[in-house]
């Protein structure tokens, strides 16, 4: 039972789910329904006037089948080109192309209108509807604007189009999202010509231009033609110098067989003189070791004997020499002391004597008689025995006369004596009156003299 | 509509239809604009809507 009420709510709900599909409508973003018949009149809030039907954009609603019909407006935009024969204002004919986009408006005023005019119209309908409707407007416009201002003041352009459209656009619903002039052709060149100058003036400051850069390509070819003539002809030049060095080479390289030969022999020449070299000077270092080192150290042995045996010498006689020099340094030291001795005593005895001799002298002087007496007697001993001297010789004496005969003699003899102290007398008396003291030499040459 | 600000896309002035972008419905839409007073609105002031002449017609003043 219970599955049977659960069934049939199931159902029942399936029905009133398929009911409900079938009764309510959805309005796409793109879209406005267009909803007539029994009750459908547009709310209050939608329009201050009210409509004979109903306009539902963006959501849903019920639609009674059999009672109510829906249609539905596309709100999206649609593209129409427009082809246009014209004359401008200065009775130019154009042929101008564009392309015009235009979408129903998306208030409730535009969709009505839109809905009143063009719903169940095919779009090929619409779109010559448009195409009339915007190429008699463009025309319009075209013939109250010059050709220049076409082309430079788009401002006016817009604002031409702008007023002349902004009536039949409302009147219809419909926006323009955009009105673009694509082409403006004209038969009699007009536009042609109006850009001639400015282009004949481009086009010559392009020929001048292209003029000045072919000169100055053309001088820069000239400057590059003549490097690269310049490099070829280095090129050549380092080329022919190369190819040069390569057949010297080669001829080089060809001769290198006798060359290496000969500098091999030249080598071995080599090689055996260094050997010869080397044998010479071993054999004068064998000789050097076995002669002339011997002879060498001999002599120097025997030079070094001598050296030695010669020092050996001059030492002992310079030894030899100093003991020469100090005996006879003493001996000369001696008898310049012995020297100086006696003549001391000498010069002592002489001043002895001359004091003596002074004193008898001033004897003399004062009393010379007995001084002289005095020294007779003193002497006289002596003068006897000298007067007796004579006779000591006489080894047989004959005295004649007799004993008369040896006194007389004696007595002579001592007369003479006498005689002799009278001349001394005498002699210092002369002396005397001469007023000069005796003399110390003539006193004793005179005095000892018998 | 009334006090809505928007900006001139299409100069509006005395004698000529200018043009003004509108933020409505959530999303923008030109609507043709002539201006309440006499003075030319250039393009790209901000504007003012003053006076709805449905369905796409306003008057505007300069907005500030």
């Amino acid at each position: 039972m219970l599955w049977t009420y659960l069934i049939t709510g199931a159902i029942a709900l399936v029905v009133l789910l398929i009911l409900f599909r079938m009764v309510w409508r959805v309005a796409e973003p793109n879209e406005a329904l267009i909803i007539s018949g029994l009750g459908a009149h547009s709310s209050a809030e939608q329009i201050n006037e009210t409509l004979g039907f109903k306009i539902v954009v963006g959501r849903g609603t019920a639609v009674l089948p059999g009672f109510q019909t829906v249609r539905r407006l596309p709100l999206d935009i649609r593209a129409t080109p427009l082809t246009v024969t014209c004359v401008s204002s200065q009775g130019i004919p154009l042929h101008i192309k564009g392309v015009t986009a235009y979408k129903v408006g998306d208030d409730y005023g535009s969709i009505a209108n839109a809905a009143r005019r063009f719903l169940e119209q095919s779009d090929e309908q619409v779109m010559s509807t448009i195409h009339e409707l915007f190429a008699g407007h463009l025309r319009a416009i075209v013939g109250s604007t010059t050709v220049e201002e076409m082309l430079h003041d788009r401002e006016t352009l817009t604002t031409n189009i702008r007023g002349s459209l902004a009536g039949d656009m409302e009147k219809l619903g419909l926006v323009v999202d955009s009105l673009q002039i694509q082409e403006i052709d004209d038969e009699s060149g007009y536009i042609k010509n109006l850009g001639r100058p400015q282009a004949a003036a481009v086009e010559a400051a392009a020929r001048i231009a292209w003029a000045e850069r072919d000169r100055e390509a053309t001088e820069r070819e000239q400057v590059a033609g003549a490097a690269k003539a310049a490099a070829v002809r280095q090129s050549s030049i380092a080329q022919a110098g190369y190819q040069a060095e390569v057949d010297q080479a080669n001829s080089k390289a060809s001769q290198s067989g006798p060359l290496a030969e000969a500098l091999a022999r030249q080598q071995v020449v080599v090689a055996e003189t260094e050997t010869a070299k080397l044998n010479a000077a071993l054999a004068e270092k064998q000789l050097e070791s076995s002669v002339l080192k011997p002879a060498d150290a001999e002599a120097y042995k025997q030079r070094t004997l001598a050296n030695a045996a010669r020092d050996a010498q001059i030492a002992s006689a310079e030894a030899n020499a100093r003991e020469v020099t100090l005996r006879g340094e003493a001996q000369a030291r001696a008898t310049e002391l012995n020297g100086k001795a006696e003549a001391l005593a000498v010069q002592a005895k002489a001043m002895a004597e001359a004091a003596g001799i002074k004193a008898r002298a001033e004897a003399l002087a004062t009393n010379t008689d007995a001084v002289v007496a005095q020294q007779l007697a003193e002497a006289y001993p002596e003068i006897v025995r000298a007067a007796a001297s004579s006779f000591e010789k006489v080894g047989n004496m004959v005295v004649l006369n007799g004993a008369q005969g040896i006194e007389d003699t004696l007595v002579k003899t001592i007369t003479m004596g006498g005689s002799g102290f009278a001349l001394a007398k005498q002699l210092i008396d002369s002396l005397s009156t001469n007023g000069k003291p005796p003399t110390l030499e003539a006193v004793p040459d005179e005095a000892p003299r018998p | 509509m009334v006090g809505k600000r928007g900006r001139v896309i299409g100069r509006v002035g005395p004698g000529i239809v200018g043009e003004v972008m509108l933020p409505v419905r959530g999303a923008t839409e030109a609507f043709y604009a002539y201006p309440a007073a006499d003075e030319v609105i250039e393009v790209g002031t901000p504007v003012v809507v003053v006076e709805f002449d449905p369905p796409r017609s306003v008057y505007v003043a300069r907005a500030i």
